[in-house]
């Protein structure tokens, strides 16, 4: 090839040295990904100069051979979506002074291509994130509708973001990469953990209800023990425990207690008393039963059946609170 | 024979029951802190389960200060000495226990609604 720029140097102005020199590189080069930059660097640098003297050669073969050209550039055109690298080669398999006018050619005309695909590209591009940020049923769409090119360039991008990222290349995975996938695949086999990783235990709330000045009436007391899966007896010792008070279960069978109470403070207390004697410790399940084994109360967990023993109700130090006149008269 | 460790008659042991600086001594499980109605709004705070290594009349003292209430230290058989206050002191109570390193966070129990 050497020699057939010695015949063209004198033909021809220097600016068409340069113009030889980097497709002469690209032939070294071979069928590297280089060549699509030397190509475009090519473009450039050719628009300055063809824009004078170029033209005026080429004008009059150009009517014949523009067919050919526009035939080469349908081939090119797909070539420059898929792989660049057979550029080249079609265009050295031409005659070679064809092959010089094709290339001014091809090159002038692959630049508006390009950049038509650049712009194609670009908006498209643009158009995923936004889409992605506003409504994911309209992707879909948008794909298929969108091009050829812009296709295969989801293509790409989507294995690259999606898969594995070291699915094609020899290194190793790292932890980070793992977790992600462990934890993407948990989210994809069942949505409902994302939302119901903190599982809320919804219950009634009690009513309470003031009788007279000094009592308080927890009106659906049985309602709740049944909610529960607990004996009424059990809970009943706790909340008097709990409380510091004396109380019973009267015929409605409604739990009076002795003092005032507020919903809300009940509330705690039962709070507390599914806390320690509902749910299970391990998994905070509350499908549990409570058995009593040798003096002690054990919490059976139905879904991951583990064992545990729970603590007993005390009611501990109680302080005298009535009047220690009749305390007297009743022991006597 | 004295060089001999082992027969010696200091029972490295001894004070074991005190515990250790992180622990407060001689709490077995944990100190209850209940509160009781009385007549009206009035209430009653007790405090049991604080070791017997402390004094229980010189904590009193400094409760009745700090509280501005009254209250005494009852002796109960079971319970052993039970600190007595008026008025809700829950709060200011695990609060002052957790301060002076009576006892460690786990360890209070706080009762009542």
């Amino acid at each position: 090839m050497s020699g057939d720029e010695m015949i063209f140097d004198p033909n021809m102005t220097k600016k068409k040295k340069k113009k030889k020199k980097p497709f002469m590189l690209e032939e070294d080069g071979g069928e590297g990904p280089g060549a699509a930059e030397e190509a475009k660097e090519v473009e450039t640098k050719e628009v300055e100069p063809e824009a004078g003297e170029d033209k005026e050669v080429d004008f009059d073969e150009d009517d014949s051979r523009k067919k050919e050209t526009s035939d080469d550039l349908n081939d090119l055109n797909f070539f420059n979506q898929k792989k660049k690298k057979k550029k080249p080669k079609k265009v050295f398999d031409n005659e070679l002074e064809e092959g010089m006018k094709e290339l001014k050619i091809e090159g002038e005309q692959t630049e508006p291509l390009e950049e038509d695909n650049l712009d194609l590209m670009l908006p498209a591009k643009k158009k995923k994130p936004r889409k992605v940020e506003f409504d994911e049923g309209e992707l879909e769409k948008d794909d298929t509708l969108e091009d050829d090119d812009s296709k295969n360039n989801d293509g790409i991008s989507f294995s690259s973001s999606t898969g594995p990222a070291w699915a094609g290349s020899e290194r190793d995975y790292t932890y980070d990469e793992l977790l992600n996938r462990v934890f993407n695949i948990m989210r994809e086999k069942n949505p409902d953990m994302v939302a119901g990783e903190k599982r809320k235990f919804v219950m009634k709330p009690p009513q309470v209800v003031r009788v007279g000045t000094k009592k308080t009436s927890f009106v659906n007391f049985t309602d709740i023990c049944k909610l529960l899966h607990r004996q009424p007896k059990h809970l009943l010792a706790f909340l008097l425990a709990e409380l510091g008070t004396s109380g019973s279960i009267d015929g409605n069978n409604q739990l009076v207690i002795k003092g005032r109470f507020q919903q809300k403070q009940i509330e705690n207390v039962l709070r507390r008393y599914i806390k320690e004697y509902v749910t299970c410790h391990t998994c905070r399940s509350p499908e549990t039963i409570l058995q009593k084994d040798t003096r002690l109360y054990f919490l059976q967990c139905e879904t991951c059946h583990s064992r545990c023993s729970v603590a007993s109700i005390k009611t501990g130090f109680q302080a005298v609170t009535g009047k220690r006149a009749q305390l007297r008269a009743k022991a006597t | 024979m004295s060089t001999i460790q082992n027969l010696k008659t200091f029972d490295p042991f001894d004070d074991a029951t005190k515990g250790d600086d992180s622990l407060p001594a001689g709490t077995e499980d944990c100190i209850h802190i209940r509160i009781q109605q009385r007549n009206g709004r009035k209430t009653l705070t007790t405090v049991q389960g604080i070791s017997e290594h402390y004094d229980k009349k010189m904590i009193m003292k400094h409760f009745k200060r700090i509280f501005a209430c009254n209250g005494t230290v009852i002796e109960h058989p079971e319970y052993g000495e039970v600190i007595q206050l008026q008025g809700d002191q829950r709060r200011h109570i695990s609060q002052f226990l957790l301060d002076s390193g009576l006892a460690k966070k786990e360890q209070i129990k706080l009762h009542g609604f």
